[in-house]
């Protein structure tokens, strides 16, 4: 079975690194990976939406996935794409920090992470998309959270390498994160 | 094998570009092709070529002539839009059969006659390949390389924003297709001073010392050539098609997504097929009859107005049995496809043609 998680949120909340980073560590740990981005001419604030799917051998999914079994909510704006072709058996994780969990009106499982208030903490709050990474690993167990911070070591340009660090304590605080939650729900 | 890499299309093409011994590349920039432009520009000096970005489009295919003709693997592209400048000299390459392939990455499907049938002047045609995925795409532009220097004769890569943008995990290994001709046309200067230049040159005069065919007999003899392509090097894929009722066809991106929903019909009782042209010069098209015989419907879906169409009316078994389920869709963007590129749009036109005629209710 192919992994297949569709991204949506707005230009700036860094959904395109996290797609990226998400397929790269996949393929360096030997796995099949497909990405297909689709984003504005805008850089903040226009639609910015990226699927994500994982195999172990070449894969059959569509790179306009016509349904998916996991979509990330980053924003509640441009996101009914995602949420419309979500499977009813699917899982949905939203930023509670900006969507609100009943808007997104979505029956079947939801994991609401206020990514965009955590990174805010952490003082970096374009690191949002990395706290959202996290969790999502954690929750799904996809990839590692190593193997992620590996691969945006790896995307990082070199003059952006000095957000390096905050951006791997934002996955660290995403995998916390997610254990916690799991753990109260439980 | 080689190792998995993560690559886009336009640098898996790069990749496998080199792969294939290619180490001219000239073009100018316009989305999508640009990525190609630019993975070029970064990876062709490292495996000791070159690569410049022309001042237009008519500089850079012409670049591409002269570098084949001096005796280089060499290569151009474009979208659509610029390679509509490339016609005359992509019609000079065939006539004075200098090897170069052309990258379309184009915007959407609406290249397909000017990729099948050119808008250059003379008797000549253009072998186009149109991959379905990024994989295949790494595949055809290995072959073509091959093909193009194996009948000398400038061949083209159809692509799409889909296959130039997303990336795919694959693997790039060097390709055997056989042995080449020899190369004893290329200008490299070898001949100088000994009376024997040589000259690439579309009326092929020759000199007094050493007169030429002449257009007539060169021509006729480009005509017989393109006569013996269209024999050798039709390719097709059939799938599902033997007892189907409706048959798509489909090419390049589009049939990885007719052949998506082809699946899911058959899982749910509905006997459709899909046939995918992979040559759409030369057009597959006893294949396309073989695999029409037994379908009550022949449905042909294409992102542009209908222009494989007329390759479908001249093969299908039955051409009664055509109806046309595509369409022009554009991105308000104008780079890329709008939504009937999408797995459900083309069920739904599925279903609403089967109905139209029993096939499915």
């Amino acid at each position: 079975m192919e992994h297949q998680v569709i991204v949506s949120g707005i230009g700036g909340q860094g959904i395109q690194l996290l797609c990226k980073s998400l397929a790269l560590a996949a393929t360096r740990q030997g796995r099949y990976a497909m990405l297909a981005a689709d984003y504005g001419g805008e850089m903040r604030g226009g639609p910015s939406q990226a699927s994500v799917v994982i195999g172990d051998q070449p894969l059959r999914s569509l790179p306009i996935l016509p349904s998916a079994g996991a979509a990330i909510l980053m924003h509640h704006r441009f996101g009914a794409f995602a949420v419309e072709r979500l499977r009813p058996d699917g899982l949905l994780v939203l930023n509670s920090s900006i969507v609100q969990p009943d808007a997104a009106n979505y029956p079947g499982r939801v994991i609401s992470v206020p990514v965009t208030a955590l990174a805010q903490e952490l003082g970096a709050i374009q690191a949002a998309g990395f706290v959202m990474l996290g969790a999502y690993t954690q929750i799904t167990g996809i990839v590692s959270a190593e193997a992620i911070e590996l691969a945006m070591r790896e995307l990082l340009p070199p003059y952006r390498q000095q957000h390096a660090e905050t951006n791997a304590r934002a996955i660290g605080l995403g995998v916390r994160t997610a254990r916690e939650l799991a753990e109260v729900a439980s | 094998m080689a190792e998995l890499q993560l690559l886009d299309g336009c640098t898996a093409a790069t990749e496998a570009a080199i792969a294939a011994g290619c180490r001219f590349f000239a073009g100018y920039p316009m989305s999508p092709f640009t990525g190609l432009l630019e993975s070029m520009s970064r990876r062709l000096p490292q495996a000791g070529g070159i690569c410049i970005n022309a001042e237009s489009e008519i500089e850079g295919v012409n670049m591409a002539l002269g570098a084949a003709a001096a005796g280089a693997r060499a290569a151009t592209g474009s979208c659509g839009q610029g390679i509509a400048l490339m016609q005359e000299a992509i019609a000079e390459m065939a006539l004075n059969e200098t090897p170069v392939v052309v990258f379309n990455m184009a915007r959407n499907q609406q290249d397909y006659f000017q990729c099948t049938r050119g808008g250059g002047w003379g008797d000549y045609r253009t072998i186009t390949l149109a991959p379905k995925d990024v994989p295949e795409l790494v595949e055809h532009t290995q072959r073509l390389f091959w093909l193009a220097e194996r009948y000398r004769a400038p061949v083209i890569l159809y692509g799409d924003p889909i296959l130039a943008q997303t990336q795919v995990g694959v693997r790039i290994e060097p390709r055997d297709y056989g042995p080449l001709p020899s190369r004893d046309w290329i200008l490299d200067g070898s001949g100088g001073g000994t009376g024997k230049s040589r000259q690439v040159w579309t009326w092929a005069m020759g000199k007094v010392t050493n007169p030429g065919p002449g257009p007539d007999g060169q021509w006729r003899a480009i005509a017989e050539k393109f006569d013996a392509v269209a024999q050798a090097e039709q390719q097709s894929e059939s799938y599902l098609v033997d007892e189907a009722e409706i048959v798509i066809v489909a090419f390049g991106t589009a049939a990885l997504f007719v052949t998506h929903v082809v699946d899911e019909l058959r899982s749910e009782g509905i006997r459709a097929g899909v046939f995918r042209p992979i040559t759409l010069w030369p057009f597959p098209g006893p294949a396309l009859r073989e695999a029409t015989r037994n379908a009550r419907m022949v449905l042909v879906y294409e992102l542009n107005a209908g222009q494989m169409l007329d390759d479908v009316r001249q093969w299908a078994y039955d051409r009664d049995a055509i109806r046309f389920i595509g369409g022009v869709s554009i991105h308000t963007s104008g780079l890329t496809y709008g939504p009937l590129l999408d797995a459900r749009v083309i069920r739904q036109r599925v279903l609403d043609a089967g109905a139209e005629t029993g096939v499915t209710t």
